[in-house]
């Protein structure tokens, strides 16, 4: 069991370190050194105060898009309508924050998270109906939404909820109670623990209910799942409900602790969708996997913040260590469950008879 | 009737480099490894056309030719990682489409460039116009003053329904598909097909990318492909690797396209028109499955047919 849990670390930590490896070639190569770089990015995301609590900042969206993705994909629901769900519902949740007052800060936030979540979960009943009981394939459904959504949004920005006095396109921004204040000195919102405390119930749902079983079912063998009286058609939509509902927080939480209004680039490039994806991946769809990977790769960000300040090598490369990362997670350097030791035995074996 | 037919020229315009990408990933499709980085290699094809255009002036070929051959290896890339290392397809896609725009968005910035321009040449240089054709109504804007890559595509049509249905090459791919220990049982090399078959998308990826940024526009623009690789996935899924029902499915969504355009012009909610051809989409996705299954009887969400 040991060995299994070193070979899954392994296998998420081969791929980042030749990610990092072929990114510091390119940073060489534009006459920088790669070391100074990435010590630039360590030490102003790991080793300050105002670089950590910025760092726990930026995971908290990315623990629950990462999460979300899991729901999903470990049931082998390829569900991408993440990134178009959390843009809907911070997007509603910010209408909501700035348009209706309220003058009791709690009540107005838990009503924008209330509104965040119906308005993702909405969306997310579309693929959700279509993929459980019309068998439309979700991948390309959910991806295409995630543009249509991103065009609507685009329509109501810059026309329905524009915000008349600025010079860009934007909604007006939350107003006052429905914000979240950074704490203290720190760089840090109490949508945090918010996010913390929705990671470790959906962690404890995936890990020990009958729910978190039917995903490990659903994901190994569905025929056989479906066969011993798992109604699968069922868990499919809540898994892509329960998703929706989780990047519905993550988009209300984006919005009211970090953007505060509603700007084309909201969520970002690629996107939290996106980058929830990464972290799933990186984490292995394990809850502790995807803690870690969050945690990292908010440091990455904030260290890319930085990158562009004290070097001369554009923020950009980021993105491409990124991109780099997931290619090379796509294969499995060592087999989970034979070792490379195990499987060149094998092969031996099988020569020889 | 000036309507109709600038309608028509944008239904071409659009259509071009859809229909290369699905023409080229029914093979993939078929041969059940689904492809769905058409997006991020027709991009990659986009910004190495104009990128070589923009340094090497009066060299188009050179262009075309590099636009071609990155894709290529975009496709090796995935064949590596895919089929030979066995790594998850829909992963390998993911990244090679996040991949490209961060490659291309990086170089990009150490140009200091919003979009790379080809100052020295003009797109109506290359465009074909047919004499007696162009002067006909309908068919005018259908077959007269495009580029060279749209008459490509029309001819790849022909070419890959012949592939597909009329050579070895093209029934293994799709022995392999639908049954690989059936194919390994016939001696057939699975691996072999499958990256031909990856590589044919590829290189249709690479032709897309140069129509969409070189040919008709001569510039770059960072995700300029706005999804087009993932409506030809959906007009893949449509006609379930059909070169003939695929394209049709193609067609069906440029038109759309080209009509929401036409009237966003017209209208003032303009912007909003442009949801109406991702939302046929889901619906026509959505019938399309709904009358492909009407006859088989499953039980559960997963079931094959």
């Amino acid at each position: 069991m040991r060995n299994h849990i070193g070979k899954k670390i392994i296998n998420s930590i081969l791929p980042v370190a030749l990610a990092f490896t072929i990114g510091g070639i390119i940073i060489a190569l534009l006459g920088s050194n790669p070391f100074e770089v990435y010590g630039v990015m360590i030490r102003k995301s790991l080793m300050e105060m105002k670089g950590i609590t910025r760092t726990l900042q930026l995971a908290s969206p990315l623990l629950l898009t990462g999460i979300a993705i899991s729901l999903c994909f470990k049931a082998n629901i390829f569900n991408m309508g993440i990134e178009g769900q959390l843009v809907f519902g911070g997007f509603m949740a910010g209408i909501f924050g700035s348009y209706v007052t309220i003058p009791n800060p709690v009540l107005h936030i838990l009503l924008c998270f209330a509104v965040g979540i119906a308005c993702a979960l909405a969306f997310a009943l579309i693929p959700a109906v279509l993929r459980a009981y019309y068998h439309v394939d979700e991948m390309v459904v959910t991806l295409v939404l995630n543009y249509a959504m991103a065009k609507v949004l685009e329509y109501l920005s810059t026309s329905v909820f524009r915000d008349a006095g600025s010079g860009y396109v934007c909604t007006p921004a939350v107003q006052k109670t429905a914000k979240f204040f950074l704490l203290g000195k720190t760089k840090m919102t109490a949508f945090v623990f918010v996010s913390f405390a929705v990671f470790l119930i959906i962690s404890f749902i995936m890990t020990r209910t009958k729910l978190g079983y039917s995903i490990e079912a659903l994901g190994k063998n569905p025929d056989f799942a479906e066969a011993t009286g798992l109604h699968s058609r069922k868990k499919v939509m809540t898994l892509m409900l329960l998703s929706g509902a989780v990047s519905g927080i993550a988009g209300t939480g984006w919005m009211l602790a970090e953007k505060t209004f509603y700007t084309l680039d909201f969520s970002g490039s690629p996107g939290l969708g996106w980058d929830g994806m990464l972290i799933a991946l990186l984490g292995r769809h394990s809850p502790a996997g995807i803690f870690v990977a969050a945690i990292f790769y908010s440091a990455l960000k904030t260290g890319s913040e930085k990158i562009g300040l004290y070097t001369d090598v554009p923020n950009e490369i980021v993105s491409v260590i990124q991109g780099l990362m997931i290619l090379f997670l796509s294969i499995q350097f060592l087999d989970e469950r034979f070792g490379l030791f195990e499987k060149l035995k094998q092969k031996k074996a099988d020569k020889e008879g | 009737m000036r309507g109709l037919d600038s309608i028509l020229y944008e239904s071409i315009v659009y259509l071009t480099p859809t229909l290369l990408c699905v023409l080229g990933g029914i093979f993939a499709y078929k041969a059940n490894v689904l492809n769905i980085a058409l997006e991020g290699m027709m991009l990659a094809g986009a910004f190495v056309s104009v990128l070589v255009a923009h340094s090497h002036e009066n060299k188009l070929f050179l262009a075309y030719l590099a636009a071609f051959a990155v894709c290529i290896f975009l496709g090796l890339v995935f064949s590596v990682l895919g089929v030979t290392l066995k790594g998850n397809v829909i992963i390998i896609g993911l990244a090679i489409n996040m991949l490209v725009p961060a490659v291309a968005g990086f170089v990009m910035k150490l140009m200091s460039l919003a979009s790379i321009p080809v100052k020295w040449f003009s797109t109506n240089s290359i465009m074909i116009s047919i004499p007696v054709i162009r002067d006909i109504p309908i068919l005018g804007p259908l077959f007269s003053g495009h580029p060279p890559i749209t008459y490509i595509s029309y001819l790849l049509i022909l070419v890959m329904y012949l592939l597909m249905y009329k050579t070895k090459f093209g029934v293994h791919v799709r022995v392999v598909g639908e049954n690989e220990d059936a194919a390994i049982n016939l001696g057939l090399n699975t691996k072999k097909y499958k990256i031909l078959a990856v590589l044919i998308g590829a290189g249709c990826c690479g032709l897309a990318g140069t129509d969409l940024a070189l040919e008709r526009l001569s510039l770059y623009t960072n995700n300029m492909t706005a999804g087009r690789g993932f409506i030809a996935i959906a007009a893949i899924y449509c006609g379930r690797g059909d070169p003939l029902k695929c394209t049709l499915y193609a067609i069906l969504f440029s038109i759309t396209n080209a009509v929401a355009e036409y009237f966003s012009l017209l209208v003032s909610a303009s912007l909003l028109l442009k949801v109406v051809p991702y939302v046929v989409m889901v619906v026509v996705l959505s019938a399309a499955s709904a009358l492909n299954r009407r006859n088989s009887r499953t039980r559960g969400a997963f079931s094959e047919n």
